[in-house]
């Protein structure tokens, strides 16, 4: 289970302080909407790790990771994009989630193919990604957090930027990722339709806040 | 400009013609001696300039909130247009023999060092002082780019600073550094100031320096026509192949706010500070220096000085006419460039592509024909046509002044006019509007801070460069560095201080605050036009 506790935070210059509380069981979505500035993006940083909290605690598992840097954290994060190095292929985009020296060969590499294979980009392995396409980035991705097994995935507006049908194969994968790897998903969205898809429970931000809202 | 072009390479060739001999004259070992050193003086420089200069870059990118971090990058900025002859003489007084810091070593009691900055190493580090800010500010707007997502996902995937640097940093930059590099090594291997003054000896002479002695004081002039086709040969090749290395870079985006300052591990950061302090140091001092010299010098003794008074005038009306022909002719080109890059007009024309590549290459044609060797074009043209020496060198000053301003004008202001056809050209041609409407309504307004900040440059650059003056400079034709150099040399360091500190002064006032003062009035226009909405 992963728990906010009034997870507060404040940028300097700003009057408006955010105060989150939350949980979210592995296996579960959890979506999260709001209007442009509400902090969206500043729930999932303070998670990740790139934003400290003034108070309040984060823990996985029983276990409080909120002074933990990012690469500590049982955190991965999938971004709307530049989530990839586009001067390399899908493997080593990949297996720089487990081992950052990018091994060619070995178990590590072993490991990053066949997880690449499981969302359907057997035939891209060694393929640069600047020439995939959206959503075959997205899984390249989608991959890497797979094998990183972190517990926590974080996606922020991850697929509002490809089609329909593409939209919907990528639901399907982080639905599949979820209940059969037992992750924690927080995904953030503009869009309700995607809330509806797939998601166990639905927050939206109002003035700092969490509410709750009937999915 | 390739009119400009042709006409000089066209009397260089002729009197080439007339001095068969020329050629084999130069081309003796004399002249390998000038092209060895020239080549090693340029590669040292040009390597230690990117190192330093991204090392710096890389430091500030990651240090995003410290006091005076504005005016720090502001004064790296200014480092292209700092004249050279002053900055020499400033590293002098700080590294010469009885400089700053050998002062400060006998004052401490230690033995003071052998001055260094006559030779070799002191050319290379003339020429890193300038060209380490240049690749360093550079630098900084491509790592500034780097979308914050990838800042985000390398932290979160653990990797330390080097796999940073080579995931995202190196990459964000690598289709920059070729075509920095081919241009610093230009700038360093057709370098006259600088080696002028502190080349020591003869040996260290680049090609450049080399005609200017073939004209002034040998009075050779085919051997000075055998090294300008030399030069001009080499750096002709050079310029083909930076322009063929430039490339587009798709790891970039909008410069982020400095939102995040991710922390980094102590040791990091401290490096990063010690980089940014280091630099800050060295770059500053020969700035004190000259300031603190140029207080004490006699500035009534200056101002009723007439040749100073003439010198003055001449390079502030030279530097007021060089600017206008500038902003005139980087507007047209920077037109011409955006009607053949743009989607609606003729970038699918067949012949845009060709047009558009020679557009390019006659835009950084001041890098393969520098400025004595333009000045030789000129000094040639004169004495075979006749007429007043003193028109002729204006010409020859002013020509050479727009084409050393025009590749960093161009490359500033065509990306915001292809910009402007982007967004505008539909609803311009819908609305019927013609050129001289589509200026004044539409891009006038939106290219105003490109056009100040060409005009502060262009202004800035004139007004400092000793290159066409040495060749066409008298007792009638005189401009400030000209001065300087000729203070200089009769050793007459009281006055060389004082021009030096007010060639400093008016530089750093017209490229630091001209575009802040302008800038302020247009943000007032702006917010005066939404209290009125």
């Amino acid at each position: 289970m992963l728990r906010l506790e009034n997870v507060r935070f404040r940028y300097s210059g700003s009057d408006t302080t955010y105060d989150f509380s939350m949980q979210v069981a592995a296996g579960e979505i959890t979506c999260i909407s709001g209007r442009s500035g509400s902090g969206k993006s500043t729930l999932l940083d303070l998670i990740a790790g790139f934003l400290k909290p003034v108070d309040g605690s984060l823990t996985w598992r029983d276990i409080n990771f909120t002074q933990l840097p990012p690469d500590k954290r049982p955190v991965t994060t999938v971004f709307q994009q530049h989530n990839l190095f586009e001067h390399r292929d899908a493997i080593d985009n990949v297996v720089v989630g487990i081992n950052p020296k990018i091994p060619k060969k070995g178990r590590d590499a072993e490991l990053a193919e066949s997880v690449l294979a499981s969302v359907g980009l057997q035939d891209f392995i060694h393929t640069r990604v600047n020439l995939l396409s959206g959503g075959q980035q997205q899984r390249v991705a989608i991959a890497r957090a797979i094998l990183r097994d972190s517990g926590v995935i974080l996606l922020d507006e991850p697929f509002s930027a490809l089609d329909q049908q593409t939209r919907a194969d990528m639901l399907h994968l982080v639905r599949t990722l979820a209940t059969e790897k037992a992750r924690a998903v927080i995904m953030v969205t503009h869009d309700l339709r995607d809330c509806e898809a797939i998601a166990d429970s639905h927050y939206e931000i109002e003035h700092g806040q969490l509410h709750k809202r009937v999915v | 400009m390739a009119a400009v072009f042709v006409l000089l390479a066209a009397t260089l060739l002729y009197q080439l013609a007339s001095h068969p001999d020329s050629l084999t004259l130069s081309l003796g070992p004399r002249f390998a001696r000038t092209l060895y050193w020239t080549t090693v003086q340029a590669t040292i420089s040009t390597a230690l300039s990117i190192l330093v200069g991204t090392l710096l870059a890389w430091a500030l990118s990651y240090r995003t909130r410290f006091a005076g971090r504005g005016v720090y990058i502001a004064l790296l900025s200014s480092a292209m247009v700092l004249p050279t002859l002053v900055i020499a003489l400033g590293i002098v007084t700080v590294l010469g023999r009885s400089g700053w810091i050998n002062e400060a070593l006998q004052w401490l009691e230690f033995s003071p060092f052998e001055p260094f900055i006559f030779g070799l190493s002191g050319i290379v580090l003339a020429h890193v002082y300038f060209n380490a800010s240049y690749v360093a500010r550079t630098l900084l707007g491509r790592f500034e780019s780097i979308p914050v997502e990838q800042r985000k996902l390398t932290r979160s995937l653990g990797l330390n600073a080097w796999q940073r640097f080579k995931m995202i940093e190196l990459p964000s930059v690598s289709g920059t550094l070729p075509g920095v590099s081919i241009t610093i090594f230009l700038l360093c291997f057709t370098s006259f100031s600088i080696v002028l003054m502190l080349g020591g000896s003869p040996k260290y002479n680049t090609l450049e320096v080399s005609i200017y002695e073939a004209i002034k004081l040998d009075f050779d002039l085919g051997r000075a026509l055998g090294l300008a086709l030399t030069q001009l040969s080499i750096c002709a090749v050079l310029i083909i192949l930076a322009s063929r290395l430039r490339k587009d870079n798709r790891l970039i985006s909008a410069p982020t706010a400095n939102r995040y300052q991710l922390k980094d591990p102590v040791m990091l950061t401290g490096i990063q500070y010690i980089v940014i302090v280091l630099f800050g140091l060295i770059f500053l001092l020969p700035l004190t220096a000259v300031v603190i010299d140029g207080m004490s010098a006699s500035f009534i003794k200056l101002a009723g000085d007439k040749n100073f008074l003439l010198a003055l005038s001449t390079s502030l009306v030279i530097a007021l006419l060089s600017t206008v022909l500038v902003l005139f002719s980087s507007v047209l080109i920077a037109i011409a460039y955006a009607t053949l890059a743009t989607q609606q007009r003729l970038a699918n024309n067949r012949i845009s592509q060709p047009l558009l590549k020679l557009l390019r290459f006659s835009s950084t044609l001041y890098l393969a024909v520098p400025s004595l060797v333009l000045g030789l074009g000129f000094f040639l043209l004169a004495r075979g046509v006749g007429g007043a020496q003193i028109l002729w060198a204006v010409i020859a000053l002013l020509t050479s002044n727009v084409l050393m301003v025009l590749p960093f004008a161009i490359a500033a202001l065509a990306p915001a006019m292809v910009k402007c056809a982007n967004r505008y050209d539909k609803l311009a041609f819908s609305l019927g509007l013609k050129r001289w409407n589509r200026w004044r309504l539409i891009e006038s307004s939106l290219v105003k801070p490109e056009l100040i900040y060409i005009a502060s440059l262009a202004f800035c650059l004139s007004l400092g460069d000793l290159g066409v003056i040495a060749l066409f400079g008298n007792q009638d034709f005189i401009t400030l560095p000209w001065l300087l150099f000729q203070k200089m040399g009769s050793y007459r360091t009281d006055e060389a201080a004082g021009i030096a500190l007010i060639m400093l002064a008016i530089t750093l006032a017209v490229f630091l605050l001209l575009p802040r003062l302008f800038a302020g009035k247009l943000i007032k226009t702006e917010k005066a036009h939404h209290a009125k909405a």
